[in-house]
């Protein structure tokens, strides 16, 4: 199915030079330490917690409504540090998603209300389904679908979990989604 | 959502008549037809371990019986577990303590522990007290069971006998044979080595020693079984100390009634395939070697060399009976123009006549194979291991073809739909948006490099009701250039595509 347009107001996105879509109802603590590298979407309600530590990520990336994006934490036996958060490109991170992995690859897909744990690491080209929880420190490998039931499928060239194409599959859809995010003319 | 995250509104139908969206077909450059996952070899290309990423090569991972040696199990939730370093107090030891000025020599030092625990359901290897390592990739102790040494026993003893009969074959095989090569030819490329001429003599290979199975005690059925102890009908039972379903078969070898005999267990490998065309042998995917890495040494995904299909929206309220029209975005994916018809379905006739042609080519090239294989059984003098994997070989296990389950319950207003669908440039993606303008036929809504929107007008069934779904369906041919041989060559291919248009809303 072709991507519907949505259009937004004026008011309530804020388009910078890059090319990045940024909606003004999102909690972006510690602006100087977020990096996004053009061509990301920020949706409403979006937090980002630059304040813990540095987050960056690649470009055609989404950041949907709700999510939150939190730098990992790690326990020491003298106090906690935080840790910077690296995003690849063309990552899509799903509605009301929590995160607070140290590493996402490019080409990943995360489902909505999904939860990544502190410090996971997520391969390139890997899905993790909506709802899904995913403790500390869990590794996604390349081609892997971390299911809702908390199991680990896939591998790749296995056609039934992920697709063999994924980064082509990625690569449209996060374009497609930034080509069809539009300013509605109308509010000018 | 993604498209390849819910069920595709589109679908095409791969040559064995199974209907597949397009992300899971792959397209063989060499029979020219569409592949789902059942038309293709599924084969084992490298082994890797999916959280410490290490590969691991095929004679060692059957070694390590398909586990990584670093990475454990949860045995309580199945997730990975972490290894956790903490501070230990240990009491010095009194033998290299006393050196002269070092204090009272019984001091106290900490040290570095590590154990093992899961992040997921908090279990740690402290609870089974399995003792802390000083390493963190620490000798864990391996679970023997108490059967171990029977099992090993039993897996000596049929590995023996699989030998034996193999050997047993192979001479048989020796001795049927018309001993047609007693003297070398003057066409054998291969020079005469020992093991060839002690062959035609009749000798047995010098070495192969005759494998014997070892005997081992065989087991022993009983009847006499130990009753039950009395208190299992008087003690209430604690759940959360016995073992679920799931933690014993993680731990198949003893299968542990209770939670204090789980164990951690190596994180089983995962694999990367290869694909490969059942017709032709030919792959259609190779993965890349390294784990990490997402690329692919071949590639032949469908979505490189057929027309895309997108459902853009339908346009009118549909009614049975009455006339609709869906938009449709088309995408040549390929580097060559393509002229594109869109007509109706076959027929049931059609369709079945298009299934015998399809066991027919198989059948020749099966009996191609099988003619080959016994020529090859025939001049055994090369090594007997050669035919047995041209044997073993799954080329006649390709999926029966089949009518295609799916059923268009529209009919096109148009018999014919031609036309020209652009070739892929992916320089013009930035180019300014210049229509060219030409004679485009009406149902041509916009047209911008390798994409063209049309609409598909059709008539849906009177005997839908209110609620049904309409199916759209229809053969899309499409010229196709090979490229794999020498001079590009021009085909002329036809893809059966369904498209889910929507509910009928309206009596
Ligand atoms: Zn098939
Ligand atoms: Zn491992
Ligand atoms: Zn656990
Ligand atoms: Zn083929």
């Amino acid at each position: 199915m072709e991507i519907v347009d949505t259009y937004y107001s004026k008011d309530e996105y804020v388009e910078t030079a890059s090319g990045n879509k940024v909606s003004r109802q999102t909690v972006l603590c510690g602006s100087q330490n977020i990096v996004l590298n053009g061509k990301v979407v920020v949706q409403t309600g979006a937090i980002i917690r630059g304040d813990l530590a540095n987050v960056r990520t690649g470009r055609y990336c989404v950041i949907s409504k709700n999510a939150v994006i939190r730098p990992p934490y790690k326990q020491f036996s003298k106090g906690i540090a935080f840790f910077p958060m690296h995003i690849g490109d063309h990552v899509f991170i799903g509605e009301s998603a929590v995160v607070s992995a140290s590493s996402i690859g490019s080409f990943v897909y995360i489902g909505k209300n999904a939860i990544i744990g502190r410090r996971c690491a997520l391969k390139d080209c890997c899905i993790i389904e909506d709802g899904a929880v995913l403790p500390p420190e869990t590794t996604v490998a390349s081609y892997m679908r971390y299911t809702a039931k908390g199991t680990i499928e896939g591998g790749q060239g296995n056609p039934n979990f992920v697709p063999a194409a994924m980064q082509d599959q990625m690569v449209d859809y996060t374009k497609s989604f930034y080509e069809h995010f539009l300013r509605n003319p109308q509010a000018g | 959502m993604a498209n390849f995250m819910q069920n595709s509104v589109v679908s095409y139908a791969c040559t064995c008549g199974l209907v597949n969206p397009i992300t899971k077909l792959f397209f063989c450059r060499h029979c020219l037809k569409l592949r789902c996952g059942f038309c293709v070899c599924h084969e084992v290309d490298s082994h890797f371990c999916s959280n410490c990423l290490e590969n691991i090569p095929s004679s060692e991972a059957k070694h390590k019986k398909n586990c990584c040696t670093n990475c454990f199990n949860c045995p309580c939730c199945q997730h990975t577990l972490s290894a956790r370093a903490t501070m230990v107090v240990v009491p010095k030891k009194t033998d290299d303590s006393p050196k002269e000025g070092e204090g009272d020599g019984v001091k106290a030092v900490t040290k570095k522990m590590y154990y093992l625990s899961c992040l997921g359901c908090r279990w740690t290897s402290r609870d089974v007290g399995i003792p802390d390592q000083n390493v963190a990739t620490g000798a864990w102790p391996e679970n023997e069971c108490s059967y171990q040494t029977r099992f090993n026993a039993l897996l000596e003893y049929y590995q023996a006998v699989v030998l034996q009969d193999k050997q047993e074959k192979q001479e048989y095989l020796r001795r049927k044979t018309p001993k047609a090569h007693k003297f070398p030819s003057l066409t054998d490329r291969t020079g005469l080595t020992v093991s060839m001429i002690r062959r035609q003599i009749g000798w047995p290979d010098k070495n192969t020693q005759k494998a014997k199975p070892v005997n081992i005690t065989p087991s022993v059925a009983t009847d006499e079984l130990e009753d039950l102890p009395a208190d299992v009908f008087t003690q209430p039972i604690n759940l959360r100390n016995v073992s679920n379903i799931q933690q014993r078969h993680g731990q198949p070898s003893d299968q542990p009634f209770t939670v204090n005999k789980l164990y951690p267990q190596r994180r089983i490998l995962w694999i990367k395939r290869s694909l490969r065309c059942r017709q032709c042998e030919h792959n259609v995917i190779k993965p890349e070697y390294h784990p990490t890495s997402v690329k692919y040494r071949i590639q032949l995904f469908a979505n490189y060399h057929v027309p895309d299909v997108l459902l853009v929206r339908s346009e009118e309220v549909l009614h049975a009976g009455k006339s609709g029209s869906i938009i449709l975005k088309l995408t040549n994916p390929t580097m060559h123009d393509m002229s594109i018809k869109i007509k109706e379905l076959p027929t049931l006739s059609e369709e079945l006549e298009m299934i015998e042609e399809f066991k027919l080519a198989c059948k020749i090239k099966e009996n191609t194979a099988t003619s080959a294989a016994a020529e090859s059984l025939k001049s055994i003098t090369s090594s007997p291991s050669l035919t047995s994997t041209t044997l073993s070989r799954q080329t006649s296990l390709i999926e029966d073809p089949r009518i295609v389950q799916q059923k268009a319950n529209v009919k096109l207003n148009n018999s014919e739909l031609n036309f020209v669908l652009n070739q892929r440039d992916d320089s013009t993606e930035f180019d300014e948006d210049v229509q060219t303008p030409r004679e485009e036929p009406e149902f041509i809504i916009w047209r911008k490099s390798n994409k063209v929107s049309i609409r598909l007008p059709f008539t849906t069934d009177e005997s839908l009701k209110v609620g049904d779904l309409v199916k759209v369906g229809f053969t899309m041919e499409y010229t196709y250039v090979n490229t794999v041989t020498n001079t590009p060559t021009s085909h002329t291919l036809s893809a059966r595509v369904f498209i889910d248009a929507g509910q009928i809303l309206g009596e």
